[in-house]
């Protein structure tokens, strides 16, 4: 570098420094676009940007040789070489994102799925279709200001008949309806209940009014399983007491609960029944789903327009007595419904059989 | 109870005919329609003709040639087979064209070379029997030419009804009316009790030995009776009731029967023994034969009739053969007796002998009817049987019944029902059901007949006053209660259930009967068994105590119809001899969890299945709904009976037992004729959703973590968990530790255990030493139990 330094002429600098620019043996970017063009893909672009500017490059040589230059010229030199550079460099950006553009098309191109079929599958479960019913028509009552009770399966006779006014010669009683157990002291004939109604006596002794209670449950009765009948099904109860609760009180509830459970234009009605625990009694039918009553060859309900959905009643005044309560104090209603049933007018199923047979064929039919 | 529109019309003019308003009348009643069933004519071109001639055919032996006047200028010739009628004879007359019951046309033929234009009909031919033996004779007087149905009461509609148990009443046409009346408002009409009778007094004396049993016996003796076939009207309005008919002493009981609903039974009377009867229990080693033939082994629980040659009937039940009526009886004696309701449902059961008469008696007829029963069979007797009433009825009263009083205060009306029912509208509404009604300042007096027997209480009378209201004229409305809600545990139930699901696992519900192999499966001594005393089968007559033995059924089922992969949970209770915690009267009766799989399960792959269900997969998924609660099950070997003894886990949650997850074991595999692995755990449900464990907030550390792993080898017999454990007591910056291999080199049998740490700091990045020392502490900790490090990645 010195030497160089020492040689620097004093005459006719523009001249000189013309000589020097000439002498630069600087790529026309110009001429090298055509090239740059012809690059392919990263590879030969990476190539492209090695050979032109990389250590090997002619603009890495004339760079190092501005060292050598006067310091006069090295400033004008260095100023083209930069600018030739930075020229090419951004070609060769612009080139980069075409040609990245151009590749990254062709990789989402090729790694296509087929979207249409399961490549991965996770496994799906259920709850029963009991269970959803269950928790639905507890939801819709929990809105109404229920609270959920449950109580024991092997029950006390005294609480599934007697606490319920059942009469001691009633025919529910008889071992060819219900199911006994061998168990306990001979005074507390035990058995399988029969509903979920006991649980409305065991709550009440528990419990002061007022009481708003949904139950739902397993009940057992001495059936053979056939399309309608289980030895085990699901009851849901409801017992609603207070100091003034009147039997449209009891018609209300169960309209909106058939609302939410069947859907807003469902209308119910309240037909004279009888049960032991409630009075006056009655059966609620619910408007039908399928032809709201405008179809007399309906399968679903007969021609009639109406399905039995549950039974419901006032409170009769001996279960007040028998769980302490005043019945001059206190009026309530109570309704139970079949679980199965719900589900089954709900979703056409034909037999209950499905409901205990836990054949996937059926339970995958009702995710939830 | 089925329901004839023109039978009704005998007691209450309707002011609607149209089936769907009657419906609804039914309906709101409370006597369910179920079925509606409309009887139409069922034929064409059948008139009523008078045999005039009968004579034998000359080519044929089995045919004779009749001629019949239908009121035409020239009587028809026709040919006829029956040979149950002479000349003079009425009968149904099909004429040539007519068209009967299933499209079957009557022409006119030459049989055998002699003309026969029509048909003379046999009951079965018009579809109004099963007598097709011999043609339809009719009375005498029926109107000839007339068409056949101008005699019988068609069209008709027939309403089956669904009478509830409390209404014993409605089980009768009359009570049937009787409550249309009232729904309409119209007026009733009671039947014809009138009678006509010979003077005398009865020759037979009755006594009640069992007065707990009988509260009433009524008898009357109709003499010299013609005993046949019931008129075409008693045997239409029998049929259409869904009553056979059978003889017309036995008709006139079950016409009676259905239109007053007091049953009744006819003897013989010239085949009761000593001429007496008496009502008493039977003694256990008596028996009778009953008229259907079988002979009944009678206990100390029957009553019966009997005479001096002992029981001739039980009482309600079935009447005896020997004092049965048949084709020689000519003096009768008609019986209107009434016994006690249940001794009649126990004794029906005990012999499955329940008939229209013991479903009646059982719910309770009116004690009070049997003389008024009683005279309207005779009446009816005599009137289509011929013989003569004796005018003494015997009336033997045990037990007395009077009409109940009931006072009912407006105000409890009203508290009930709504404001608008003052004590006017009440005593309007009950009298129309025929209530005596007193107003007595702010209540009611009310007398209710003894056929009423649902009636005892204020309580009823409100629910009959609703009734008569009709029940579509309440209106609806809410009550305001108080706020409703799942419990905690209730809420972790539904969580904990949801878990389940998302896991991949479908719910199953199973009866919880099971045999004894099935209680045996999963226990080594089986005890505390609660057994139902009367199953549905005898080899499932045990509660469960275990909810696996339902899931492997449901597991094989499955397969067997071709699922590969099987994956279900259930929840239920399981049952103990022994006191339940929340009440000592009853049975143990815990809440479980169970799961079984089998078969793939998991997440899968395109040319990659899940993996095979194991041990494993009831560990993990155990684990997993742990976690998912917030709780921390603790694992350990075990070997529970029915478990794969070295692939199952007792599980523990707070250093209390709460069941076992792992692999069922082979040999009860095959005992449930299952041939693959069988993921399986069983664990009690309470403990799991009882509590919400508390959760205070871990403040995240903003300094960076350091990882590292440590492999070791270690005894085969050392618990993976308890490494884990020990490893990470020695650390106080351990974030986080995971087992990511476990092998066992399958020739030297050597195990190695290879474990990912994390540590972190809350408060500073960590130094060199300080990684390296835990490092030690990690190394260190694992040799105390016998592992030694093996390499470092
Ligand atoms: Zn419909």
């Amino acid at each position: 570098m010195s030497e160089e330094n020492t040689q620097e002429p004093p005459i006719d600098l523009d001249a000189k420094l013309d000589e020097m620019l000439l002498e630069l043996r600087l790529p026309d970017v110009a001429d090298l676009s055509g090239e740059l063009e012809r690059v392919a893909n990263s590879a030969e672009l990476a190539e492209f940007e090695r050979r032109h500017l990389g250590p090997d490059s002619a603009i890495a040589g004339e760079k190092r040789r501005l060292g050598q230059m006067a310091n006069e010229h090295r400033r004008e030199a260095g100023r083209r070489i930069n600018e030739v550079s930075r020229e090419l460099q951004g070609r060769i950006s612009v080139r980069r994102a075409e040609i990245e553009t151009q590749e990254q098309a062709g990789r989402i191109a090729a790694e296509g799925i087929d979207v249409t079929l399961d490549h991965q599958r996770f496994p799906v479960g259920g709850l029963h279709l009991i269970q959803q019913v269950i928790d639905e028509v507890s939801d819709i009552f929990i809105g109404l200001g229920y609270k959920v009770a449950d109580g024991p399966e092997a029950e006390l006779a005294w609480y599934n008949f007697d606490a319920l006014n059942t009469p001691t010669d009633h025919p529910g009683r008889l071992e060819s309806d219900t199911m006994y157990l061998d168990y306990g002291r001979p005074e507390d004939e035990m058995l399988l209940r029969a509903h979920t109604s006991p649980v409305q006596a065991r709550y009440m002794e528990q419990h002061d009014p007022p009481v708003y209670i949904v139950v739902p449950g397993k009940c057992y009765r001495n059936d053979t399983v056939d399309a309608s009948h289980l030895p085990v099904f699901y009851q849901i109860e409801g017992l609603a007491v207070d100091s003034n609760i009147q039997f449209s009180d009891l018609k209300g509830t169960l309209a909106e609960f058939a609302r939410q459970f069947f859907g807003p234009r469902t209308r119910v009605r309240l037909r004279p029944h009888y049960f032991p625990f409630t009075e006056p009694s009655a059966e609620m039918d619910a408007s039908c789903p399928s032809c709201d009553g405008k179809d007399s060859t309906c399968r679903l309900c007969g021609g009639t327009g109406w399905l039995e959905m549950l039974g419901c009643g006032m409170v009769d005044p001996n279960v007040f007595a028998a769980v302490g309560y005043d019945p001059a104090r206190v009026t309530g209603f109570a309704f139970g419904a079949g679980v199965e049933r719900l589900a089954m007018v709900r979703y056409g199923i034909d037999s209950m059989r499905h409901f205990i047979d836990n054949d996937f064929r059926f339970l995958e039919q009702f995710p939830g | 109870m089925r329901v004839s529109l023109q039978w009704l019309n005998e007691y209450i003019d309707l002011p609607t005919r149209d089936p769907i308003e009657l419906r609804r009348a039914f309906d709101m009643l409370g006597h369910a329609v179920e079925s509606i069933e409309v009887l139409d004519v069922d034929w064409t071109s059948v008139l009523i003709g008078k045999v005039l001639t009968v004579e034998a055919h000359p080519d044929a032996d089995k045919v004779r040639v009749t001629t019949v006047d239908v009121g035409t200028d020239e009587p028809y010739q026709i040919i006829c087979g029956a040979w149950n009628f002479d000349a003079g004879a009425v009968v149904p007359v099909a004429l040539p064209g007519a068209v009967l019951p299933g499209g079957f046309e009557i022409g006119s033929r030459k049989i055998r070379g002699v003309e026969s234009s029509g048909m003379i009909c046999s009951e079965h031919e018009l579809g109004l029997g099963e007598d097709a033996a011999g043609i339809l004779v009719l009375d005498d007087g029926a109107p000839v030419g007339k068409p056949f149905e101008s005699i019988l009461e068609l069209p008709d509609v027939v309403f089956e009804l669904e009478i509830t148990n409390n209404r014993p009443d409605v089980m009768s046409m009359v009570g049937v009316a009787r409550e249309l009346a009232a729904w309409f408002d119209v007026d009733f009409r009671e039947p014809d009790f009138s009678l006509e009778t010979v003077p005398g007094k009865p020759e037979l004396t009755v006594s009640i030995s069992a007065p707990d049993g009988c509260n009433r016996f009524t008898a009357r003796e109709v003499r010299g009776i013609t005993l046949g076939k019931s008129p075409l009207w008693v045997r239409e309005r029998l049929r259409k009731a869904g009553v056979r008919a059978i003889s017309n002493a036995v008709d006139v009981t079950n016409y009676v029967m259905m239109e007053l609903g007091h049953p009744l039974h006819a003897f013989d009377l010239d085949t009761i023994a000593g001429g007496t009867l008496d009502v008493r229990w039977a003694s256990a080693g008596e028996s009778l034969e009953t008229l259907d033939g079988s002979v009944r082994h009678l206990t100390a629980e029957d009553l019966v009739i009997v005479d001096t040659d002992g029981p001739t009937s039980m009482a309600a039940i079935m009447g005896g053969a020997r004092s049965e009526v048949n084709d020689a009886t000519v003096n009768v004696l008609m019986e209107a007796a009434h016994w006690n309701p249940p001794t009649v449902m126990y004794s029906s059961r005990r012999h499955d002998l329940q008939s229209e008469a013991s479903k009646r008696f059982e719910r309770g007829v009116d004690p009070n009817l049997s003389p008024r029963a009683n005279d309207r069979a005779c009446r009816l007797l005599a009137e289509i049987g011929g013989g003569e009433i004796v005018e003494t009825q015997i009336d033997i009263v045990a037990n007395a019944f009077s009409p109940v009083s009931v006072n009912l205060a407006e105000s409890d009306v009203q508290r009930l029902l709504g404001d608008r029912f003052d004590a006017a509208m009440s005593a309007a509404l009950l009298r129309r059901v025929h209530l005596g009604v007193t107003a007595a300042g702010g209540s009611l007096d009310v007398t209710v007949p003894t056929y009423r027997p649902d009636i005892t209480r204020p309580a009823d009378l409100i629910e009959e006053i609703a009734r008569l209201a009709d029940f579509d004229t309440f209106g609806e409305t809410l009550p305001t209660g108080p706020a409703g809600g799942l419990s905690s545990a209730q809420g972790r139930t539904r969580t904990f259930l949801a878990t389940l699901r998302g896991l991949g696992l479908h719910q199953a519900v199973n009866l919880p009967f099971v045999s004894a192999a099935e209680l045996a499966a999963f226990s080594d001594v089986v005890t505390q068994v609660v057994t139902v005393r009367n199953p549905l089968r005898d080899d499932q007559s045990k509660l469960r105590q275990s909810l696996l033995p339902g899931l492997l059924r449901n597991i094989r089922e499955n397969r067997n119809r071709g699922a590969g992969a099987v994956g279900l949970f259930e929840t239920g209770r399981v049952f103990y001899a022994r006191p339940w915690q929340d009440d000592e009267r009853v049975p143990d009766q815990p809440e479980r969890l169970a799961v079984a799989v089998a078969g793939p399960f998991g997440v899968a792959e395109l040319g990659s299945p899940a993996r095979d269900a194991d041990g494993v997969t009831a560990l993990a998924l155990l684990t997993a709904v742990a976690r998912q609660m917030g709780l921390n099950l603790v694992r350990n070997a075990a070997q529970p009976p029915g478990y794969h003894p070295t692939r199952t886990a007792s599980l523990e949650l707070e250093g209390a037992p709460i069941g076992f997850a792992g692999e069922l074991h082979p040999d009860t595999a095959a005992g449930f004729e299952i041939d693959v692995r069988v993921a399986i755990a069983e664990i009690e449900l309470a403990p799991i959703v009882a509590t919400r464990p508390p959760i205070e907030m871990v403040p995240i550390s903003t300094y960076p973590h350091v990882d590292f792993d440590l492999s070791f080898e270690i005894p085969r017999s050392l618990a993976g968990s308890d490494l884990v454990e020990a490893t990470s007591k020695a650390s106080r910056l351990l974030e986080k530790v995971e087992v990511f291999d476990d092998f066992v080199h399958p020739e030297s049998g050597e195990r190695s255990i290879a474990i990912s740490y994390r540590l972190r700091a809350s408060d500073r990045t960590l130094s060199r030493d300080e990684i390296e020392a835990e490092r030690t502490g990690f190394v260190n900790a694992a040799a105390s139990l016998g592992a030694r490090l093996r390499g470092e990645s």
